[in-house]
C-alpha cells in the first residue's frame, strides 16, 4: 500500500458529543461505528453515510470504553462509573451491569464468541466477566498489574494487558502462562497487529513501540507525536503496512510500519485526538478528539 | 403466604390511604349539597363536617363509638399515667372545660362568657381585651409606614404570609390564639392586662391619650373607653402594632431608654403644643414623631431630609446634607436632659421662628445666592506613542521588589565563611525560586540560629544585599527571555540562537518559520532542538557546560524541556511531562540538578559578555550547595555504559505460571491447562508479593537508580576519589562526607527505623566517642554540608516531594563503591565471612548463590542494575558481617539477644535453621569474625597514622552504612527489583522472613505509594 492511500481526505465530522470523544471504534465488519464520550453517552453512528443511529444513555461519568460484538448484538462499556455496562444494541437498553472493579474502567473487550467481558481497571486489575450466566461476579481478577491497566486486547486464547507499569503482560489461556514484556514505559494502548504476530504499544514518552509477540522483542520504535498526558490510541493499517496514532497536538500520524518513517502527517482536530480507528477491510479511518468530534478520513 | 405476611415486622403507624380520606370528603360534600337529603329519613346518616359517621346506632354496629362521642381523645377520661424522665419532662398538662367540649359546643359558649367591666377589673383580664381590640382599631387609623398620601390601601400585602396560610390550614381561626387556649396564654393575658391596667390607671382615663411602649415586642396597648363586649377575644393572638420608624435615630434606638419619665414629659409637651391646630390623629401618634412631624407640617410640602430626593432635582438639593437632621433633635434631647423644664420651651420657641425663616435650610445656614459648584471634566491623560497593549508577566521571580528598589549598601561579609556561603546560596535560592522559597526557609528554620539573616538576624544586611544581586542577575537574565521583544541586545534562547552561539550548523528546515507564531514555536522548538543536538552529536565541539547531560540524552531532553518552560513562562510546571515515570524525589533532585546546570550555563554566558564582579554562584557552586554540578563531568563514563544497558534492558520479557480459572477457559471454548490439577500454584502468592515491590521497584530501582546515581554522584564521586587517593587533606574531606551522609540517614531512621535499632548500636556509639574530636575538627565544614542536604529537603518540600525518603540511596550506593574498593582488602574475611554463611544456610535458601556472585566481584553479568542490586544486597551481607564481628567484640553476650531481633539475617538463619545449635555456632562465627576484624584493626594500625586515621573514619562509615543497609532493607522490601529469577526467588525467601516479621505494614505502605505514582500520573 503506497502512502497515497492513506486516508487523509476527511469525508464525514460526527458531531453530537458533548464534550470530548474518548474512544471511537469501528465495529467488526467497518459498517459503523461507536464512539462514547464525556458526556456520558454512547453513540452509534453510520461513518460512511455520517449518520448518528442512536445514542446509549446510562453511565453515571464519562465512558471510556466500548467494544461491541462480531454479531453487532450487544455492545459493553465502561467508564468512570466503575461499572461495565452490557448493552442490547437495538433497544438501547442495559442488560446487566458488572459491578467489581475498585476504581475507574479503562478499557473492555468481548472475547471472540461475545461470551466474555475482559475489562481493564484503574485498580490495576483485569477482570473477565461471564455474559452468559447470570453472574455478576468476575470469573477471573488478573491482579499482577502493579498500576493501573490502560488496555485490554482480546485473541482467541489470550488476553493482552498493557498497563502505566510500563508491561505488556499476555494471559495465555490456553497453556495457563502469564508473559510480561516490560517495556520501561507507562503504556496507555496496545493494538494487535492484523497477523496477530506483533502488538503495537503506546507509550507515555511519545513513542509506539511495536513489540514481536512471539519474542518480546522490540522490533521497531515510532516517534514524532506527542503523548505525554493523555490516554492516546494507536493502531495499525488493514494491510499491516502503516501505523498511525493521533498526538496531542491535533495531528495524526502515518508511519512506515518497516523503517518507522513518518509518511504523513496531518492536523485532523483541533485538540488531543484521543482514538484512532481503522476499519478492517478499507482504506477508513475515525479519529476522535476532544474537542467533541468525531471524524471519518478515506483517501 | 400468610405464613410470609406473619413474618413481616412493621414499624410505625401505617399512612392512612388517601383515597378513604378523599373518599369521606366527597362524601360529605354530596351530602351537605344536599343530594342525600332526598333519601328517606331513616337511610340518612348524621355526619360532621368532615364527613365522619359520629353516631352509630345500638342496632346498626356501634363499634366505634366510644372513642368517637366521647371526649375526642383515646384517653377518653381515664387518667393519663404519669411519665416522666430526665430527657423527657412530662409536660404538665392542665386540662379545663374547652378540652371537652366539640367546636360547636365553644362556638355557643362564647357568647356566654361574662367578663369584667374596667371598673372592676381587677387582674386586668377585660383591660387587657379591650386594649386589645382598640390596638385592632387604631391600627386602622394608623399613619402608614410610608408616609405621605400613600394610602395602606394601596400597599396591602397581595397573599397571606406562609405562616398564616398554614395556620389556617390547622384549623386556626383568625382572632384565635395559636396557643393552646390553657397553656401560657393565662399568664400572657395577665401579664398584658397587667401592663394596661397600669397604664390606665397612669393615664386620665378621660382624656384621650396614645400609650406608646416601646417594648421589645413592640405591643401597644391601647386603652379606651368604651368598651367593647365582644369579648370572643380570650383567646386572640396580640396585635402587632406596626411601629413605622418616622426618627432618625439608628434601629431600635430608644432616646428615652433610660429616662421615661422624660418620654412622658415630652408626649404631654407636645401634645400641648400641637394644640387645636393639630389634626386629631397626631394626638395618636407616637408622640416622638410628633415633634417631626410638626416640621413636617410647617416646611409644607417640603420633603422631609432623606426622603425623596430625586437624580432629577437641583443641584442645591445635592449640595444639602441628605441625611442632615431637619431639625435639631439631639439638640433637644440634650437640653432636654440637662434642663429638661424651662429652657426647653424657649428653645422650641427659637426653634420655631428659625424654621419659619429659614425653613426650606439647615438651621444657622443660609442659602448662598450663587454657587460655584460646577461640574469639572479632565481630559484623558494621553498614551504615550510607544506604548504597547500587551501585559507580560514576568512570572514570580518578582520578590518584593520595593524593598530593594534601591540596592541596599554593599555590605562586607560575615566572617564566617559558611554563613557567606550559606547566605549566598540562600540569595541565589530566592532569587531563582521566589519570595516564596524564602518564607518556607525562614519558616523552616525558624529555630535554626544559622538562618536568623533570614529574619533579621546577624547577616541579615548582607543576606538583602545578595538578595538583590541575586535578583538583578535574574532579572538581566531572564527579563529578555521572557519578552525578546523589547530588548533586542540579548538574544531569546532558542535552537537557533543556541546553535549560532555554539558554533553549530544551521538546520535545514523542514517545518515552517518557528519564530512565526508562539505556538508553533512551542510545538517545534523541542524538535529543533533536539535536531540539533542529536546532529551535533558528531561535531562533537561542545563545551561540556552547556550540554551536562550529554551522556543522557533523555535527561537532555528534559533539561531542554526545563529550560524552556524555566525562561518562557517562569512559573513551574508543576508536570514535567518528559520524565513521566520518575519519582516525585528522583524528579526534585533532577530538578536541582538543572536548576544547577542552567545556572552555570548561564554564568557561563554572562562571564563571557559581561563583566559582573558579584561573588557570584560560581563560587558558591563549589563552595557547597551546588556540588552535584561539579561532580556531573565524572560519572558520565560509567553512568553512560549504565544507560545503554538500561537501554537494552528494555523491552524485557519475563514468564510466569498463571492459572486460568476453569469457567474463563470454558467461556474461551478452551481446554483449562490446569485441568485436574491441584489449586494454583503458590507462586500467584509469592508473585503478588513480589508484585508489590515491583511497583516501587519499576519506578525505585529501574528508574530512579539511574537517575539518583547520577544525580547524587557527586557525594559518591568525592568521596571515592578522597578514598582512593586517602591522601592527607582528603581525609578530612572524607570524613566529612561522611557527616553529610550520616544525617539524612538520621532522618530516615527517625522515619522508618525501630525503637530496637537504637539498643544495636550501642557498641557503634562507643567507637563514636572515639572519633569525636576528628568530628570537632570538621565540625564547620559538615555544618555547611548539613545545610546543603537542608536546602534538598526544603526545595523538594517546597515542589511538594518527599525528599528524605531517598535520600540514603546514595549514600548507600557510596557505601558500595568504597566499600568495594575497600574490600580488596578485606576480601579474605569476607569470604571466610561467606563460606561460615554458606555451611549455615540449608541449601534451599537461594541466598548463597547470589552471594557467590556478589562475592567473585560483582558486575559480572553485564547487565548493570542487576549488578547494581547485587552489590547493594553483597554491601547488606557485608554490612551485617561487620556488624557481626564488632558487636561480637563489644559485647558478645548481648550479641546473642540483639542480633535475634535486630539483624535481619540472622532472623533468615532463625526462620532456616534449627533453634538448637544455632546460638553456639553464631557465637563461633561473631568470634572468628570479630578475631579477622581484630586482625586487620591491629593491621591497619601499624600503616601510618593516616591510615589509621581512615580506618577510623571508616568504622564510623561502616557504623554508618550499616545504619543505611538496616534501611536499606527497608527500602528493598518496598523496591526491589524482580529483575531476574534468583532475585526473585530471593524475594521468596525474604517474604519468608517477613511472615515472620512485622513488615505487613511495609507492603501495605509500598502499595499506597504505587497508589500515590497513580493519581500523579492520571
Amino acid at each position: 500500500m503506497s502512502v497515497e492511500d492513506l486516508p487523509r481526505k476527511e469525508v464525514n465530522v460526527l458531531k453530537g458529543h458533548e464534550g470530548a470523544v474518548l474512544s471511537a471504534r469501528f465495529n467488526a465488519d467497518g459498517n459503523y461505528c461507536l464512539s462514547c464520550g464525556k458526556d456520558r453517552t454512547i453513540r452509534l453512528w453510520n461513518p460512511h453515510r455520517g449518520i448518528h443511529i442512536k445514542t446509549y444513555k446510562s453511565h453515571g461519568r464519562e465512558v471510556r470504553d466500548v467494544h461491541v460484538t462480531s454479531d453487532n448484538s450487544k455492545l459493553c462499556s465502561c467508564g468512570g462509573d466503575r461499572q461495565i455496562f452490557y448493552w442490547d444494541v437495538a433497544t438501547g437498553r442495559v442488560i446487566r451491569k458488572f459491578r467489581g472493579h475498585d476504581g475507574e474502567v479503562n478499557a473492555v473487550k468481548f472475547n471472540e464468541y461475545s461470551s466474555v467481558v475482559v475489562s481493564a481497571g484503574y485498580d490495576q486489575s483485569l477482570r473477565s466477566w461471564d455474559c452468559r450466566s447470570h453472574s455478576t461476579e468476575p470469573m477471573q481478577i488478573i491482579d499482577t498489574f502493579s498500576d493501573s491497566v490502560m488496555f485490554v486486547c482480546l485473541t482467541n486464547t489470550e488476553i493482552i494487558g498493557g498497563s502505566d507499569d510500563g508491561t505488556v503482560r499476555t494471559f495465555d489461556i490456553r497453556i495457563g502462562r502469564e508473559t510480561s514484556d516490560n517495556l520501561g514505559q507507562p503504556v496507555n494502548c496496545i493494538s494487535m497487529s492484523n497477523d496477530g504476530n506483533c502488538i503495537l504499544a503506546g507509550c507515555l514518552d511519545s513513542t509506539l513501540r511495536l513489540l514481536d509477540r512471539s519474542t518480546g522483542e522490540s522490533l521497531q520504535e515510532y516517534k514524532g507525536h506527542t503523548n505525554k498526558s493523555f490516554k492516546l490510541d494507536c493502531c495499525l493499517t488493514n494491510t499491516d503496512a502503516h501505523v498511525t496514532a493521533g498526538s496531542e497536538d491535533g495531528y495524526i500520524y502515518f508511519w512506515d510500519l518497516v523503517d518507522a518513517s513518518v509518511v504523513s502527517r496531518f492536523r485532523a482536530h483541533n485538540s488531543v485526538v484521543t482514538s484512532v480507528s481503522y476499519h478492517p477491510k478499507e482504506n477508513c479511518m475515525v479519529t476522535a478528539s476532544v474537542d467533541g468530534t468525531i471524524r471519518v478520513w478515506k483517501t | 403466604m400468610d405464613s410470609d405476611e406473619e413474618d413481616f415486622v412493621f414499624y410505625g403507624t401505617p399512612i392512612e390511604r388517601e383515597e378513604e380520606l378523599t373518599s369521606r370528603k366527597k362524601k360529605a360534600i354530596a351530602e351537605s349539597s344536599g343530594q342525600l337529603r332526598t333519601l328517606p329519613a331513616w337511610k340518612q346518616e348524621v355526619r360532621d363536617e368532615e364527613g365522619r359517621r359520629r353516631f352509630h346506632g345500638a342496632f346498626t354496629g356501634g363499634y366505634s363509638a366510644g372513642y368517637y362521642n366521647t371526649v375526642g381523645s383515646k384517653e377518653g377520661w381515664t387518667p393519663q399515667t404519669f411519665r416522666s424522665s430526665r430527657k423527657n419532662r412530662a409536660e404538665f398538662k392542665e386540662q379545663n372545660i374547652l378540652n371537652f367540649l366539640d367546636e360547636d359546643e365553644k362556638a355557643e359558649l362564647d357568647g356566654w362568657f361574662l367578663g369584667t367591666s374596667s371598673q372592676f377589673d381587677t387582674f386586668g383580664f377585660t383591660a387587657a381585651e379591650i386594649a386589645r381590640k382598640q390596638a385592632e382599631k387604631e391600627q386602622k387609623q394608623r399613619p402608614s409606614v410610608i408616609p405621605g398620601p400613600a394610602p395602606d390601601e394601596l400597599i396591602q400585602p397581595a397573599t397571606e404570609s406562609i405562616g398564616v396560610k398554614l395556620l389556617l390550614k390547622m384549623g386556626w381561626r383568625r382572632g384565635r390564639s395559636i396557643k393552646d387556649s390553657h397553656a401560657d396564654a393565662l399568664y400572657d393575658a395577665r401579664r398584658q392586662a397587667r401592663r394596661a391596667f397600669l397604664a390606665f390607671s397612669s393615664d386620665d382615663p378621660k382624656v384621650k391619650t396614645s400609650e406608646s411602649e416601646q417594648n421589645k415586642d413592640d405591643v401597644e396597648t391601647f386603652l379606651e373607653q368604651s368598651t367593647n363586649d365582644d369579648v370572643q377575644s380570650s383567646k386572640s393572638t396580640p396585635v402587632f402594632v406596626l411601629n413605622p420608624k418616622q426618627d432618625l435615630y439608628g434601629l431600635g434606638f430608644d432616646p428615652y431608654k433610660h429616662a421615661p419619665e422624660f418620654r412622658e414629659k415630652k408626649r404631654s409637651r407636645l401634645s400641648s403644643k400641637g394644640g387645636p391646630g393639630y389634626s386629631k390623629n397626631m394626638s395618636t401618634r407616637n408622640s416622638l414623631f410628633s415633634l417631626k412631624s410638626s416640621i413636617y407640617h410647617l416646611s409644607a410640602g417640603k420633603s422631609a431630609p432623606g426622603f425623596g430626593i430625586g437624580a432629577l432635582e437641583e443641584l442645591d438639593a445635592e449640595d444639602e446634607d441628605v441625611y442632615a437632621t431637619g431639625f435639631e433633635f439631639e439638640d433637644t434631647y440634650v437640653q432636654e436632659v440637662e434642663e429638661p423644664s424651662t429652657l426647653r420651651l424657649e428653645n422650641q420657641k427659637k426653634k420655631d421662628q428659625k424654621d419659619q425663616k429659614d425653613h426650606d435650610n439647615l438651621p444657622g445656614f443660609r442659602v448662598a445666592s450663587n454657587t460655584d459648584y460646577q461640574m469639572e471634566r479632565f481630559e484623558a491623560p494621553p498614551i504615550p506613542k510607544d506604548f504597547v497593549p500587551r501585559h507580560s508577566f514576568s512570572g514570580p521571580l518578582e520578590i518584593n521588589h520595593k524593598n530593594y528598589d534601591l540596592p541596599p549598601p554593599d555590605i562586607p561579609p560575615p566572617e564566617d565563611s559558611n554563613l557567606k556561603i550559606l547566605i549566598e546560596g540562600v540569595a541565589n535560592l530566592v532569587a531563582r525560586c521566589g519570595k516564596l522559597y524564602e518564607d518556607i526557609s525562614r519558616e523552616k528554620n525558624q529555630s535554626n540560629p544559622l538562618f536568623s539573616f533570614l529574619s533579621g538576624g546577624t547577616g541579615h544586611d548582607y543576606y538583602a544585599r545578595k538578595l538583590w544581586e541575586a535578583q538583578q542577575k535574574c532579572k538581566d537574565k531572564t527579563k529578555p527571555l521572557l519578552d525578546g521583544k523589547v530588548s533586542s541586545d540579548v538574544k531569546r534562547l532558542t535552537a537557533e540562537s543556541r546553535g549560532q552561539i555554539l558554533g553549530e550548523k544551521p538546520l535545514e528546515r523542514s517545518l515552517q518559520d518557528s519564530s512565526s507564531s508562539v505556538a508553533s514555536t512551542d510545538v517545534h522548538l523541542q524538535f529543533n532542538l533536539t535536531d540539533t543536538f542529536t546532529k551535533s552529536e558528531p561535531f562533537g565541539e561542545l563545551p561540556d557546560v552547556e550540554k551536562p547531560f550529554k551522556h543522557d540524552p533523555a535527561k537532555q531532553d528534559r533539561f531542554e524541556q526545563f529550560l524552556k518552560d524555566k525562561y518562557r513562562g517562569g512559573l513551574r510546571s508543576t508536570k514535567s511531562s518528559l520524565a513521566g515515570d520518575m519519582s516525585e524525589a528522583a524528579r526534585a533532585r533532577e530538578r536541582l540538578d538543572f536548576e544547577a546546570a542552567a545556572e552555570a550555563i548561564l554564568k557561563g554566558k554572562q562571564g563571557k559578555e559581561s563583566n559582573l564582579g558579584i561573588p557570584s554562584s560560581m563560587d558558591f557552586i563549589t563552595g557547597g550547595l551546588m556540588q552535584f554540578t561539579s561532580g556531573e563531568a565524572e560519572p558520565k563514563k560509567d553512568l553512560q555504559s549504565e544507560d545503554l544497558a538500561q537501554k537494552k534492558k528494555y523491552p524485557r520479557r519475563e514468564e510466569f505460571q498463571w492459572r486460568p480459572s476453569a469457567l474463563l477457559c470454558k467461556r474461551f471454548d478452551l481446554i483449562d491447562p490446569y485441568m485436574g490439577k491441584p489449586a494454583p500454584a503458590p507462586r500467584s502468592r509469592s508473585k503478588l508479593d513480589s508484585l508489590i515491590f515491583t511497583s516501587d521497584s519499576a519506578k525505585g530501582a529501574k528508574i530512579e537508580e539511574p537517575v539518583l546515581s547520577k544525580n547524587i554522584s557527586y557525594v559518591q564521586q568525592s568521596a571515592n576519589q578522597d578514598i582512593t587517593k586517602s591522601t592527607a587533606e582528603s581525609e578530612t574531606e572524607g570524613d566529612v562526607e561522611v557527616e553529610n551522609i550520616e544525617r539524612p540517614v538520621d532522618l530516615y531512621k527517625a522515619i522508618f527505623s525501630d525503637d530496637s535499632d537504637d539498643g544495636g548500636e550501642d557498641p557503634n556509639h562507643l567507637k563514636k566517642v572515639e572519633n569525636q574530636e576528628k568530628k570537632a575538627e570538621v565540625a564547620n565544614t559538615a555544618l555547611s554540608r548539613l545545610i546543603a542536604g537542608d536546602f534538598l529537603e526544603s526545595l523538594g518540600k517546597e515542589l511538594g516531594l518527599e525528599v528524605p525518603p531517598d535520600m540514603p540511596y546514595p549514600s548507600q550506593k557510596f557505601r558500595n563503591t568504597a566499600s568495594q574498593e575497600e574490600n580488596i582488602n578485606e576480601h579474605s574475611r569476607t569470604n571466610t565471612l561467606k563460606v561460615e554463611h554458606n555451611s549455615e544456610m540449608p541449601p534451599n535458601h537461594g541466598l548463597p548463590s547470589d552471594q557467590d556472585t556478589v562475592y567473585e566481584g560483582g558486575p559480572s553479568k553485564g547487565d548493570v542494575i542487576h549488578a547494581n542490586m547485587l552489590e547493594s544486597g553483597s554491601t547488606k551481607i557485608n554490612a551485617t558481617g561487620i556488624y557481626d564481628s564488632k558487636s561480637g567484640k563489644s559485647n558478645g553476650e548481648s550479641y546473642k539477644d540483639d542480633m535475634k531481633i535486630k539483624s535481619p539475617l540472622p532472623r533468615e538463619q532463625d526462620h532456616s535453621s534449627g533453634s538448637s545449635s544455632e546460638e553456639e555456632r553464631k557465637r563461633k562465627r561473631s568470634g572468628k569474625s570479630s578475631r579477622d576484624k581484630h586482625e586487620e584493626y591491629r593491621k591497619t594500625k601499624t600503616l601510618s597514622t593516616h591510615r589509621r586515621d581512615y580506618s577510623s573514619g571508616s568504622s564510623s562509615e561502616e557504623e554508618s552504612s550499616r545504619k543505611r543497609s538496616r534501611h536499606h532493607r527497608h527500602r528493598r522490601r518496598t523496591e526491589s527489583d524482580p529483575s531476574s529469577d534468583d532475585e526473585r526467588d530471593r524475594h521468596g525467601s525474604r517474604s519468608k522472613e517477613r511472615k515472620k516479621g512485622s513488615s505487613r505494614e511495609k507492603s501495605s505502605r509500598s502499595r499506597k505509594r504505587s497508589k500515590h505514582h497513580k493519581h500523579r500520573r492520571h
